[in-house]
């Protein structure tokens, strides 16, 4: 019997595993990873943006359009940008900086993109601001119109009445957020350095005050210390999920493509001398076991190497390895052997999609409860989900691998749900499947798929 | 003597359709059976009962000693009606599998499996997939996966539909080795004069109840000769006075001639003597009664023609699916 189900399951396996479609697959999505990790940079570079244009400016305190004009003079612009620069080299030696200030001073366009291109236009304090609105929109014959700044009479001193005015921005259709970010930072800093020269302020010097560079925190746990992570509680539940999704996705397809292709071409009857109905399903289930562990190991490894380049390898508990495999090995059983069914019961793969649309709904439940439970582990809802069969696999993976995981008592809790919950699906789905491999025409309803389930 | 299958009693339906209804089966080892009935008989839903693929609802089944096929399928060989391969797999690839799966993993399975091919006419098939074999290639592969593993009890669902002249012939040929060698054989058809050519023994199905199941010999004995073919001398000649000697049940044209149906315990050569003395014969013989005859007899019993005529036609319709639904 044993040797029965698993010369099955090498069939399967290698019936998949050897095609061109899965290895091509498997490989697909690691190297859109790796490519994307290469191009993302230089698709997404920002740097490359020029800021140009004319702003229109009306100032009725008469200080920040000169704070303005100052700060976007190029000279002014380049020593900020070198000053930056020197923040971002840190605590580095002195020798290496002097080395970067002077490879920067070459390449400063390459570095850091084009140096901002824009003019200012001063408009008079009481000018018509309805009337300059209309000049946003005009053909120029230079530099396009970007932005009127109609600067608050208070911005700089407060009133009477009121305390600091800010200022109001006006610009042209189609504008790029980028233009929006430096017009802002543009004005808010020119308003700034207006407040603290009319307070007899030193710029600098308030600006040092304000700078408290943040530490990089460290971890402590009773054996070592590692610098924290950032976003790891949530990143990990999440890349767990992922795994055991994608195995059980893929794995439950495959092995649902397989039954109906031995069912439509009629080599399930031979099949069915040879072996019975339990036999063929449980070798089926071990072959696509074997297959998405191949496509898992291939991903699980591909995370731990990229772990250990960035030396956080240490952060990965290996029982989190151990479990994720229990939890996968009961998610895929579960699932993957009503899958089966589903492919026993039915002709085709359009009456499959009918049929196997409520498990595809409960598969897309995790990813909804996901945020929460990540963010809250010990609340109601992930405790319930976590010990909620079909859920408990996904939800106890989740709770796992948050920085609040559950004690090990509610752990091996859910495995045992998990495995009682494995052990009725599989008697559901072996009904199905045997009076289903040899049904053909009308595929089962409801009605039909219970009335099986009770039959035999 | 042993027995290879025996079931007792079985009934098998589904929903209002009663596909098997109450069949007592004995198939002794080294028999060779032919199950023969016409389409909807209830064959392939007994064969797949003996197989265990389906089980029955009342009735009991014991196969080669054990209480199903399921304690005994490396002993068995099985054809089914529905015939199926994996098309992207490579012939050799499929007939390993199969005869691994029967427990037949000896290390001179390739020999075996490239001389069984060569025996069926498909020298060289091994390294093709089966997707490139045609309708009767397929079919003689899957003969040989029925076979490879050398098996007890060989089952054949309707095992020569689809066939060619020829193929049909190497096929005869080949489950009268496989019995020589020592199998018990069990394989239905509609097609009766197949079973005719082939079997010892002949068990007859009709509407999921065993209406015949004897000897070949003995039911050719028992059904005596009561149909004579006929051709007038005249070709013109009014061959409708046949039907008017007493002896007569009924004539029917058939082949240029005349086929008479005599009256049961009519002495055959008193009534040839009225038939030439009625019209003068060119060719008068008596015949051997067919299968589909007694089939006939035993099913239509006093029935008109014209439900003969239905039944006759039955009989000739290409094999169908047994659909157990």
């Amino acid at each position: 019997m044993t040797t029965r189900i698993l010369h099955v399951a090498l069939r399967d396996f290698l019936a998949t595993v050897m095609t061109k479609g899965f290895i091509i697959g498997l490989l697909v999505a690691p190297v859109i990873g790796g490519v994307m990790y290469l191009v993302a940079p230089w698709l997404f570079d920002d740097s490359r943006y020029q800021i140009e244009g004319e702003y229109a400016v009306v100032d009725p305190t008469g200080a920040v359009l000169p704070a303005m004009s100052a700060a976007l003079d190029p000279g002014a612009v380049a020593e900020r940008r070198m000053s930056e620069f020197r923040r971002t080299l840190g605590d580095a030696p002195e020798a290496v900086r002097g080395l970067a200030e002077a490879a920067m001073r070459e390449s400063m366009d390459d570095a850091l993109g084009p140096a901002p291109d824009v003019r200012l236009r001063a408009l008079p304090a009481d000018a018509d601001v309805e009337a300059a609105k209309a000049w946003l929109n005009e053909e120029p014959d230079g530099p396009r119109h970007t932005a009127l700044i109609v600067v608050h009479e208070h911005a700089v001193t407060a009133g009477a009445a009121q305390g600091l005015g800010s200022y109001d921005l006006f610009v042209p259709p189609g504008l790029d957020d980028r233009d929006l970010d430096f017009i802002h930072d543009s004005v808010r800093d020119a308003i700034v350095d207006a407040r603290v020269a009319a307070r007899s302020l030193d710029r600098d010097e308030l600006d040092a005050l304000l700078r408290v560079p943040r530490p990089r925190s460290t971890t402590v746990s009773p054996d070592a210390e590692r610098e924290t992570v950032g976003g790891l509680n949530t990143m990990l539940p999440m890349a767990f999920m992922i795994l055991m999704f994608l195995g059980v996705m893929s794995g439950g397809q495959t092995m649902l493509t397989s039954m109906i292709e031995e069912k439509s071409t009629r080599v399930v009857e031979v099949l069915l001398s040879a072996v019975s109905p339990m036999e063929l399903m449980a070798g089926k289930l071990i072959g696509g076991v074997a297959i998405t562990l191949v496509m898992l190991g291939l991903y699980i490894a591909m995370g731990l190497v990229l772990l250990s380049t960035f030396s956080l390898f240490g952060l990965l508990d290996p029982w989190l390895i151990v479990y994720l495999a229990i939890f996968f090995l009961i998610g895929f059983f579960l699932f993957g052997s009503l899958m089966l069914a589903v492919g026993a019961a039915v002709n085709d793969m359009t009456e499959a999609q009918t049929l196997q649309m409520p498990l595809m709904l409960v598969l897309m439940v995790p990813w909804f409860i996901w945020p929460a439970v990540s963010r809250n582990p010990g609340s109601t809802l992930a405790v319930v989900v976590s010990h909620l069969p079909p859920l408990n696999s996904f939800g106890m993976l989740l709770r796992l691998g948050s920085s609040q995981p559950p004690p090990w008592w509610e752990v091996w809790l859910s495995i045992t749900v998990g495995l009682a919950s494995v052990v009725a699906a599989v008697w559901v789905a072996a009904k199905v499947f045997r009076i289903g491999l040899l049904m053909y025409g009308k595929p089962p309803d409801l009605k039909t798929l219970i009335r099986w389930v009770r039959a035999a | 003597m042993e027995t290879a299958i025996r079931m007792t009693g079985v009934t098998k339906t589904f929903g209002a359709l009663t596909a098997v209804d109450d069949l007592d089966l004995e198939v002794p080892r080294g028999g060779l059976y032919g199950f023969i009935g016409p389409n909807g008989a209830g064959k392939t839903t007994t064969i797949r009962i003996v197989m265990s693929i389906l089980f029955p609802d009342a009735g009991e089944v014991s196969i080669l000693g054990h209480g199903s096929a399921l304690e005994a399928k490396d002993r068995i060989g099985y054809l089914p009606e529905e015939r199926g391969l994996y098309k992207r797999m490579k012939v050799r690839a499929f007939l390993r599998y199969m005869a691994r799966l029967k427990g037949a993993d000896e290390p001179d399975l390739d020999t075996r499996i490239s001389a069984a091919l060569e025996r069926v006419g498909l020298p060289g098939v091994e390294p093709k997939r089966c997707d490139e074999l045609s309708k009767g290639m397929s079919q003689k592969v899957q003969l040989v996966a029925a076979t490879i593993h050398r098996p007890d009890l060989l089952i054949l669902d309707e095992p020569f539909s689809g066939l060619d002249p020829v193929s049909t012939r190497m096929l005869r040929d080949l489950i009268l080795e496989e019995h020589a060698r020592g199998a018990t054989i069990l394989f239905s058809t509609h097609v009766m004069p197949q079973a005719e050519e082939i079997c010892r023994h002949i068990v007859m199905v009709h509407e999921g109840r065993k209406v015949l199941d004897d000897a070949l010999a003995d039911i050719r004995s028992r059904y005596d000769p009561r149909s004579i073919q006929f051709e007038p001398l005249d070709p013109a000649a009014d061959t409708g006075a046949l039907g008017a000697i007493p002896e007569v049940e009924h004539v029917r044209e058939a082949d240029g001639g005349s086929e008479i149906q005599l009256r049961e315990g009519t002495d055959p050569a008193a009534a040839m003597r009225r038939i030439m003395e009625t019209v003068p014969a060119a060719r008068i013989e008596l015949t051997r009664p067919r299968l589909e005859d007694v089939f006939i007899r035993i099913v239509a019993g006093g029935a008109s023609g014209d439900d003969e005529d239905r039944l006759r036609a039955a009989l000739r319709e290409p094999e169908g699916e047994e659909a157990p639904a």
